[in-house]
């Protein structure tokens, strides 16, 4: 056997309020918030995202939200596309079903950190996977979740999404 | 010492008793839990493996370890590679199908690896099938689509493999697809459930085709608007249609004839009734089940492919349907595919000068023409197609309303607006060409003016043409010339015209001349008021 390729893993982060929580932030949660991280990775020329339509791909930067704000380079992975499709193939299976999406808890961030994980054995920055628990440390951030967490009741009685069960 | 502990650890798993050796805890990680291991740490990863493989129930072959990023090869040893006690190392369990159906703990994935076996045993279709299940279970519309392939291996699998394996389906999984959220990269794999996603889907869906084409042409129609455009248009959009139904054709089985006939009738129909930006779209609409249902047969074919043409012509409903239907009855005559009809009508834009060519050289087509077409009951046909003065009345005719319609843009809309398909009107036209020009009460039918613009058009384009034409009907009216002169009238055009315009009757042609004061211009495009009044008699004296 050859020595094996390496494929180099980027991590495509975007900034879903495109300013406005740098700025709005402070104001609305009173604690100051740099942006509200959506991340992708790219590997094997393709990116890799999680969202409410479940697992899905695209090249790289060709999602509506564009090109990224930033990228991190997250290392190198012998993983082969092939393996890595099938490792998707079997999250799609688990732990990143369509329905089991949940913007706090189980979001693209979520994803992006164990597929890092398993292409690099490293994590993704913490300010990324801190932002939910920062945000949810909040008053503001406490109400938002009862229209954004669909296992949430809203105080109206009636669900805001469909009730689903959650991994 | 080390190699009598290995062995001993291969026969059960390590207890922690053994202190020499460091046991260390491995966490595998798999996409669906995680299970942690002790072992030795100079174990090799080898050993890990077929540990792991007890508790999971799947072979060893199948597991492929990975430690940041790197995958672990069998030989080696897990120290060297870093694991060291409480590390994770991550775990994918691969869908080989050699003949086993996969473990509790594997992928439901596209089931690329078996599908590299030539023979497909009945084992491995079942297991197939079970992994194309799970993967429809993911997806509604991926179960429609697998639950028909799976019905369609059962019941004739040559068909199916024979499907799979033509050129453009292997085409197909060689395409990279943008945003598919079930298997994004499959088609890279070269597997074939997905390219018979796709290409089964192309052919359910036959009016994708047709949808796509029409969009195109919606973008070509804007053309339209551009004058001039018109005659730019119809040879690329009667290769469009040429080439939508030659995709057509093959793709339809056959049923019967005479429902083939019958949807070109509706075709035909169609075209004559319709606007010509609805033309296209609505001969889509009757294609479309054509091409579901009913096998385009040589004469259906050419018929439909002659009325889909006589549609891409703008603003020429009536003419192209009998231009097309006239070179549709040359092709029965020569029983020729729709090759050499289509490359035909492709190499000529004025396929209407040739159709008219034609018609006076075949009588008998005319006859059938002028029997056969659905305007018949509108307008005697013959007489307008077989009398060559009477087309060059209407080129006149069309002549003038041009340029009346420039003159007067406002006029436009009355004139092409509601005369659409009202038709019970006897052609006075080729009577009376100035009378025409009675735009207040005037409502002259949408395919008389049909037939003029085609005509004008196919005209405009070889001015060569209508020049010697009437050079030839000036020979024609020699006589009647010779008499007009004599009695004085000396303007041998206008005398021509008046000829034209009455079919050589030397007195109505007079009346004309003498009812015009202008009588010294052609009076094709007379602002016909004082005109009208004398003429009246003239006119109807045919």
């Amino acid at each position: 056997m050859g020595p094996p390729n390496l494929y180099p893993v980027k991590l495509y982060v975007y900034d879903l309020s495109k300013g406005l929580a740098r700025r709005l932030s402070p104001i609305m949660l009173g604690k100051q918030l740099e942006g509200i991280w959506h991340t992708s990775i790219v590997v094997h020329k393709d990116e890799f995202y999680f969202g409410v339509g479940g697992i899905s791909s695209c090249p790289p930067g060709g999602t509506l939200l564009g090109p990224p704000d930033s990228v991190v380079d997250v290392g190198s992975t012998e993983v082969t596309e092939e393996l890595f499709q099938e490792y998707l193939s079997s999250l799609r299976e688990s732990l990143f079903r369509r329905e089991s999406y949940n913007v706090f808890e189980n979001n693209c961030n979520t994803f992006t950190n164990e597929v890092v994980q398993f292409l690099t054995g490293r994590k993704i920055p913490s300010y990324i996977t801190d932002l939910p628990s920062e945000i949810l440390s909040t008053p503001f951030g406490q109400a938002l979740r009862t229209f954004l967490d669909p296992r949430i009741q809203p105080p109206e009685g009636s669900p805001v999404g469909p009730p689903n069960g959650q991994s | 010492m080390a190699q009598a502990r290995e062995e001993a650890g291969d026969s059960r798993l390590v207890s922690g008793r053994e202190l020499s050796s460091h046991i260390i805890r491995v966490s595998v990680k798999t996409p669906q839990d995680c299970q942690e291991f002790m072992l030795a740490e100079n174990s090799s990863v080898h050993h890990f493996k077929k540990q792991i493989s007890k508790r999971l129930h799947c072979d060893t072959d199948r597991l492929v370890l990975i430690f940041t990023g790197k995958i672990l090869r069998d030989q080696d040893i897990l120290s060297q590679r870093g694991i060291l006690d409480g590390t994770t190392v991550h775990l994918v369990v691969r869908t080989h199908l050699k003949g086993t159906l996969p473990g509790p703990g594997t992928l439901s994935g596209p089931a690329g690896h078996c599908m590299h076996r030539s023979e497909p045993s009945t084992s491995e279709s079942v297991g197939m099938l079970a992994r194309l299940g799970r993967l429809a279970r993911s997806s509604p519309e991926l179960a429609d689509f697998l639950g028909q392939l799976a019905q369609l291996l059962m019941t004739a699998p040559e068909s199916v493999v024979q499907f799979l394996e033509s050129p453009v389906v292997q085409g197909l999984a060689n395409e990279k697809p943008a945003n598919t959220s079930h298997t994004p990269k499959s088609s890279r794999l070269a597997q074939k459930p997905e390219p018979a996603l796709k290409a089964l889907e192309t052919l359910q869906n036959p009016s994708r085709q047709l949808e796509l084409l029409q969009e195109d042409k919606r973008g070509l129609e804007a053309l339209k608007v551009v004058p001039g455009g018109d005659n730019a248009m119809r040879p690329v959009c009667s290769d469009i249609q040429q080439l939508m139904l030659f995709t057509l054709a093959p793709l339809v089985t056959s049923k019967d004839h005479s429902a083939g006939s019958e949807l070109c009738k509706e075709v035909a129909s169609a075209h004559i009734d319709t606007d010509t930006t609805a033309t296209i779209p609505t001969a889509l609409a009757p294609a479309r089940p054509l091409a579901q249902k009913v096998r385009v047969g040589d004469v259906s074919q050419a018929r439909c492919v002659a009325s889909n043409q006589a549609s891409s012509g703008c603003g020429t409903g009536v003419p192209d349907v009998n231009s097309s239907q006239d070179l549709l009855s040359q092709e029965i005559q020569q029983p020729v595919g729709t090759a050499p009809l289509i490359s035909q009508l492709r190499s000529s834009p004025s396929a209407l000068r040739r159709a008219l060519h034609v018609l006076q050289l075949n009588p008998a087509l005319l006859n059938q023409l002028a029997t056969g077409s659905p305007l018949r009951h509108h307008m005697p046909l013959l007489p307008i197609l077989t009398n060559p003065r009477a087309l060059q009345a209407l080129i006149q005719i069309e002549k003038g309303l041009q340029t009346l319609s420039k003159e007067v843009p406002g006029l436009e809309p009355c004139l092409w607006g509601p005369g659409r398909s009202h038709g019970t009107r006897e052609p006075p036209e080729t009577r009376g060409g100035g009378q025409s020009q009675r735009t207040d009460s005037v409502q002259p039918t949408l395919a008389i003016l049909q037939l003029l613009h085609a005509l004008s058009n196919a005209c405009s384009q070889s001015t060569q043409a209508s020049l010697s034409s009437s050079l030839l009907i000036e020979g024609c009216y020699q006589q009647e010339l010779e008499h007009l002169k004599a009695m004085g009238f000396a303007n041998r055009d206008a005398n021509l015209q008046a000829l034209m315009a009455t079919g050589g009757d030397i007195h109505a042609a007079i009346e004309r001349l003498l009812g015009e004061p202008e009588a010294q211009v052609p009076p094709v495009n007379a602002h016909s008021g004082e005109g009208g009044k004398g003429r009246g008699t003239g006119g109807e004296g045919k």
